[in-house]
């Protein structure tokens, strides 16, 4: 192939010598990127079932006589739904709330983790 | 399959344009229409004449401030393809006459997209990974470099140092008087903007999807519906009749929100809907703030 192309390159230069028009020089990096064919969009369906029924009953408290909560909407693990926190208050309260349930191994970790949590938010950086 | 009807309409678009030259409109006959542009049919519907007295059904119930006059829209049926208007309605100016302020229907998209996300990316630290507890070789005078696991973060098939860790949520609630201000500036830009019809009931002769479409195909009223009726108990021909399709869709008034009606292009109210809904967002302009949580009994609530 490379000789091939070498030797297309040599008739080419002879030509273009012969007929006195611009010299052609490669480096030999055109050809790292190769790319046959340009990868077709993904065809997303905007209209599916759960796209289109996304966002219904956000506001079942404001239109609902406040009997329900948004938050009572979300699918989830228990010691998430309705609840923001960083990693070791997520932690922590995942301890409370399931840790009698927990797997051995799962617990173990999880109980390692919540200890250097602790230590490398309270003694270390600047933000203690 | 979007992205194929929008094509196919603007497909029909040029034509039309094509078809219109010699007419008032002079366009060029290289001009490119991008595909999503707004049906020009449904600029040239005809408005309703404006000479014909109709009565009006409702009136508001609540005050209105004496500054501000009630808008008004027209009353349509469902029953017969052919648009004939049974009256006109007022509506509240303080629910459908709103600044429109993009900035708190933003928020309130966002809002709705975030605080249900739950991210359950997880990846394992050094510790959780299985094995390496022991020191691969010794410290000093293997030649290789010192290491104390083989799981630390820079060895291959070693934990992640500083990646995803468990279910996170992104949960947080905006102020309930944002959530409202963004319902009613949702509603307002829907009328504003043409979008918006009253209907007096979801009644429709025939369960069959194809009425439907052919309805709103007649009506001009453009490629996404989004139905509410105000209650619990939606007429069952209405229901099958959305059930199969995918762009018109049918929801109770508990169920309305920003991305919704952000979504459809079309919204289609019942009176009683137009009804629970000026009741439910109006009361917040004149409440007291909550001295205990609103779940919990009051005597007052709308």
């Amino acid at each position: 192939m490379s000789l091939l192309r070498g030797l297309l390159k040599a008739g080419v230069s002879l030509c273009h010598s012969t007929l006195q028009t611009t010299r052609q020089i490669s480096t030999g990096v055109c050809c790292l990127v190769r790319m046959n064919a340009i990868p077709e969009l993904k065809k997303v369906d905007r209209w599916t079932e759960k796209r289109s029924m996304f966002g219904v009953y956000d506001n079942i408290g404001i239109l609902g006589d406040f009997k329900a909560h948004p938050k009572d909407l979300i699918v989830g693990p228990v010691w998430v739904k309705g609840f923001r926190g960083n990693e070791l208050q997520r932690l922590t309260r995942k301890k409370r709330m399931v840790g009698d349930r927990m797997m051995t191994q799962d617990k173990h970790d999880m109980e390692k983790r919540i200890r250097f949590l602790y230590r490398h938010f309270n003694r270390f950086g600047k933000h203690r | 399959m979007f992205r194929i009807s929008v094509t196919v309409c603007g497909r029909g678009i040029s034509k039309r344009l094509a078809s219109s030259f010699s007419g008032e409109n002079a366009l060029p006959s290289n001009l490119r229409i991008p595909s999503n542009l707004v049906d020009r049919a449904r600029a040239k519907r005809p408005p309703p004449p404006s000479d014909s007295s109709l009565p009006v059904l409702r009136r508001c119930d609540a005050a209105i401030p004496v500054h501000l006059s009630p808008v008004q829209t027209w009353v349509e049926t469902l029953e017969r393809r052919d648009s004939k208007l049974l009256g006109l309605v007022d509506l509240h100016p303080d629910v459908f006459a709103v600044p429109t302020r993009i900035d708190i229907l933003h928020e309130v998209e966002l809002w709705q997209r975030n605080f249900k996300r739950i991210s359950r990316a997880h990846t394992k630290v050094r510790s959780e990974v299985s094995g390496g507890g022991r020191k691969p070789w010794r410290q000093k005078g293997s030649g290789k470099a010192r290491h104390g696991s083989i799981r630390s973060p820079i060895w291959r098939g070693g934990g992640v140092s500083h990646g995803p860790r468990g279910p996170t949520s992104f949960y947080y609630m905006l102020p309930m008087k944002v959530r409202v201000q963004g319902l009613k500036i949702a509603l307002s830009s829907k009328l504003a903007q043409d979008y918006l019809h009253v209907v007096d009931t979801l009644n429709i002769p025939t369960p069959d999807p194809q009425y439907l479409m052919d309805l709103i195909r007649y009506r001009h009223w453009g490629e996404s519906v989004l139905i509410v009726d105000a209650g619990e108990e939606l007429p069952e021909n209405i229901l099958q009749a959305t059930e199969s399709l995918k762009t018109v869709n049918v929801i109770p008034a508990i169920g309305l929100n920003v991305h919704s009606m952000l979504k459809h292009e079309v919204l289609v109210l019942t009176l009683e809907a137009v009804k629970f809904l000026e009741n439910k967002l109006l009361w917040h302009n004149e409440r007291f703030t909550p001295l205990y949580p609103f779940k919990l009994p009051y005597t007052d609530l709308p």
